[in-house]
């Protein structure tokens, strides 16, 4: 089937619920970090974006603007003590497992494997959509998450959008 | 998150998006997508399905490997099994009554 068309379904919905215009980011070029170890050694985080918190924490608010909450996810912690809160995509099946959206567990038997060297010691859920303080994003928000990322000694960085 | 990416990738941190909305990836051009034709929520397969959760587990870390061109987006060849649709959320008067009081 042809990909869902996400930019229009979006802006019908945001216009149906009187948000102000959604001026999506549109670059023509991409920043570019070559790889320069081995996967195996190479210490690997996941970052998703689908409302994901701790159980003893608050929720996500799925319905909140310029929110710029990022969360830190223990890999060791068993991942049915996380919640989603997000009404943007069905979570039923991540409800029920986790690692069809965020594969915590999955990256760990990779790692156990020894296809990369390591799970980073933090994982990260959050930078939620409807965004429209971007230069925010591009100038505070995610250089403080490049900084935790730095931390821990992060190589490499797979990014899950939700 | 696209964004987030970019700002990661330009301080020396390799990336990866697996994502499951074409369009926008397109747009915000992260350093290396892969795409993946599965509903939102579901990027790395159904609940319980481990072994495509690890097979596009691992599609996305040797992408980081083989990946050339900055901005790259790759179609995973991979198809989900019934057709689906845009997920418009709870839609109900109540649930649109009180995302608008945001």
């Amino acid at each position: 089937m042809e990909p869902i068309k996400y930019v229009d379904a979006l802006n019908n919905k945001y216009g149906s619920m009187g948000f102000p215009p959604y001026q999506w980011s549109e670059n023509d070029t991409a920043p570019w970090t070559p790889l320069t170890k081995p996967l195996t050694e190479c210490t690997v985080a996941l970052l998703v974006s689908g409302g994901i918190s701790h159980c003893t924490a608050a929720p996500f608010d799925p319905d909140a603007r310029n929110d710029h909450r990022v969360d830190a996810i223990d890999p060791g912690e068993a991942m049915d003590q996380y919640q989603i809160h997000d009404s943007y995509y069905d979570h039923a099946d991540a409800d029920r497992d986790l690692n069809c959206l965020f594969p915590v567990d999955r990256l760990a038997e990779l790692a156990e494997l020894g296809e990369i060297g390591a799970v980073a010691n933090r994982h990260w859920s959050g930078f939620m959509g409807r965004t429209y303080n971007r230069s925010k994003v591009l100038n505070e928000s995610a250089p403080a998450f490049v900084e935790q990322l730095k931390a821990d000694g992060v190589d490499l960085l797979i990014a899950i959008p939700a | 998150m696209g964004l987030v990416s970019r700002v990661v990738e330009e301080s020396g941190i390799p990336t990866v998006n697996v994502s499951t909305g074409r369009d926008i990836t397109a747009l915000v051009r992260p350093p290396r997508s892969l795409f993946v034709n599965f509903p939102m929520g579901n990027t790395f397969g159904r609940a319980g399905d481990n072994v495509m959760q690890t097979k596009i587990l691992r599609a996305a870390l040797d992408f980081i490997v083989t990946a050339e061109e900055p901005g790259v987006l790759v179609d995973l060849p991979l198809k989900w099994d019934d057709d689906f649709v845009y997920f418009a959320g709870e839609t109900t008067p109540e649930a649109v009554a009180k995302q608008m009081k945001k």
